[in-house]
């Protein structure tokens, strides 16, 4: 498996540059990016390969109500227990390169990112698609106490003896491809590979997904989006003899309403994770069993 | 006697303090802009971008995302942002406002001025912004 990963890298690597190439020895005419293939960064709980334009800061307010499989007598999440709510920041210091942070209720964790568009699709096709790198490393911010109960590292497969910070550590990568395919429909591919540094016996430490999501554009200003996550049950990076604790698909979709500085996406969500490993490695939620939460996400942009 | 008199003070001073704030969230009549002073250069500006149907549509989608909540979806000044202006918004109907060059409306569109902000970061490809002014041209 680690080698199909390489494999795929080198050669998404290699046809960055055949574009590359293409560029600098042929046509001179400007092929300029296609206008928002997305209306923002944000896709319910995925990333999409839109960067804002340089020297924006971005603020995003991430937020899911429980489940709403109890009805009314919790007003279908709305007073439940089991919300989660992330308050990030994102700024783009340079062209197509974010740089952001954020504070996660679920977990106490805190969390650094990156997003690269390694290329934007372009409007002459001479970029097809657009193609972008997310990287996430996340801090469980709980007391140490939560680490105490059979969490394992990767090295040794021992109990921590000792508690160190890198057992709160997490990582999310992923490569996202996508394509603008007219004015009203955008889809994005992507995989995905997930890492805790310390995770309980029964689980794996690293997960790699696929993910599918995208947008239906129904007006100006609003489109019916969509997403889907799947982590793969991939035999030889799992640590477990069964499946049993495998996390879920999670599906969601919802409507956006977008300005040239807000997005707002409300939306239905099988995962109540925010963050994408967390999602990746804990959700046991299944959407078509009337097992998801309502949730909504704003952005706000500022340029500087 | 003494308290009635504290009293009879306390319920002046609320009545005078309501007065006060209540002067300052009191409907506002919107007053007319001052007449635009466009430099010459914009003016004379030629519209780089045939008014193509493609291109108009991407200045409706241009513009309902970014001026369509002051302006209104009909450019009649009406959109939800409107009455919180100090500025009274003009129709693009307006004979008047139609008969400016497209330079001027450009400028107007995307330099601004106090309430109308400026617009080049927020919509940063000229031929966007040429959409944009193309777009507004059809809502006469």
């Amino acid at each position: 498996m680690k080698k199909n990963i390489l494999f795929i890298s080198l050669l998404l690597l290699i046809s960055t540059f055949a574009f590359a190439q293409e560029d600098s020895t042929g046509v001179k005419v400007k092929d300029k990016p296609v206008r928002s293939p997305f209306e923002s960064g944000y896709l319910i709980d995925a990333q999409t390969t839109v960067i804002p334009n340089a020297h924006t800061l971005e603020f995003v307010i991430q937020h899911k109500f429980g489940t709403v499989e109890n009805g009314h007598s919790d007003l279908w999440g709305i007073y439940a227990a089991g919300s989660n709510i992330r308050l990030g920041l994102n700024y783009v210091p340079v062209k197509n390169f974010q740089l952001g942070m954020g504070m996660t209720k679920k977990n106490m964790a805190i969390d650094a990112n990156a997003k690269w568009t390694i290329f934007e699709q372009t409007r002459k096709n001479t970029h097809p698609i657009a193609v972008a790198l997310f990287g996430n490393v996340a801090f469980d911010g709980r007391n140490e106490s939560a680490f105490e109960s059979g969490m394992v590292r990767k090295v040794s497969y021992k109990m921590p003896v000792t508690f160190r910070f890198s057992d709160r550590v997490s990582y999310f990568s992923e490569l996202i491809i996508g394509r603008k395919f007219n004015d009203w429909l955008s889809l994005q591919a992507g995989v995905s590979f997930t890492h805790y540094n310390a995770i309980g016996l029964a689980y794996d430490h690293d997960k790699v997904g696929v993910h599918f999501n995208g947008r239906l554009k129904v007006s100006p200003q609003g489109s019916i989006i969509f997403n889907y996550d799947n982590p793969l049950k991939i035999k030889k990076i799992s640590e477990q003899l069964t499946w049993t604790n495998h996390p879920k698909p999670n599906f969601s979709f919802g409507y956006e309403i977008s300005t040239s500085t807000h997005a707002f996406q409300i939306y239905a969500s099988a995962t109540n994770s925010i963050l994408a490993q967390d999602n990746m490695m804990w959700n046991q939620n299944e959407f078509f069993s009337g097992q998801y939460a309502i949730g909504f996400n704003i952005t706000r942009l500022w340029g500087f | 006697m003494k308290r009635k008199l504290i009293n009879l003070l306390s319920f002046v001073g609320v009545v005078a303090i309501a007065i006060v704030l209540f002067s300052f969230v009191a409907p506002q009549d919107q007053k007319a802009g001052a007449a635009w002073k466009i430099p010459a250069e914009y003016k004379s500006m030629k519209n780089p971008q045939k008014a193509t149907p493609d291109l108009i549509n991407v200045g409706k989608m241009a513009y309902a995302k970014s001026c369509k909540s002051c302006h209104g979806g009909a450019g009649l000044g009406d959109g939800p942002k409107a009455s919180s202006m100090k500025t009274k918004i003009n129709s693009f109907k307006d004979a008047k406002f139609q008969a400016q060059a497209d330079g001027e409306i450009y400028y107007q569109s995307f330099i601004g001025r106090d309430e109308m902000p400026n617009f080049e970061k927020k919509v940063p490809d000229t031929e966007d912004r040429w959409a944009i002014v193309n777009y507004i041209r059809t809502l006469k």
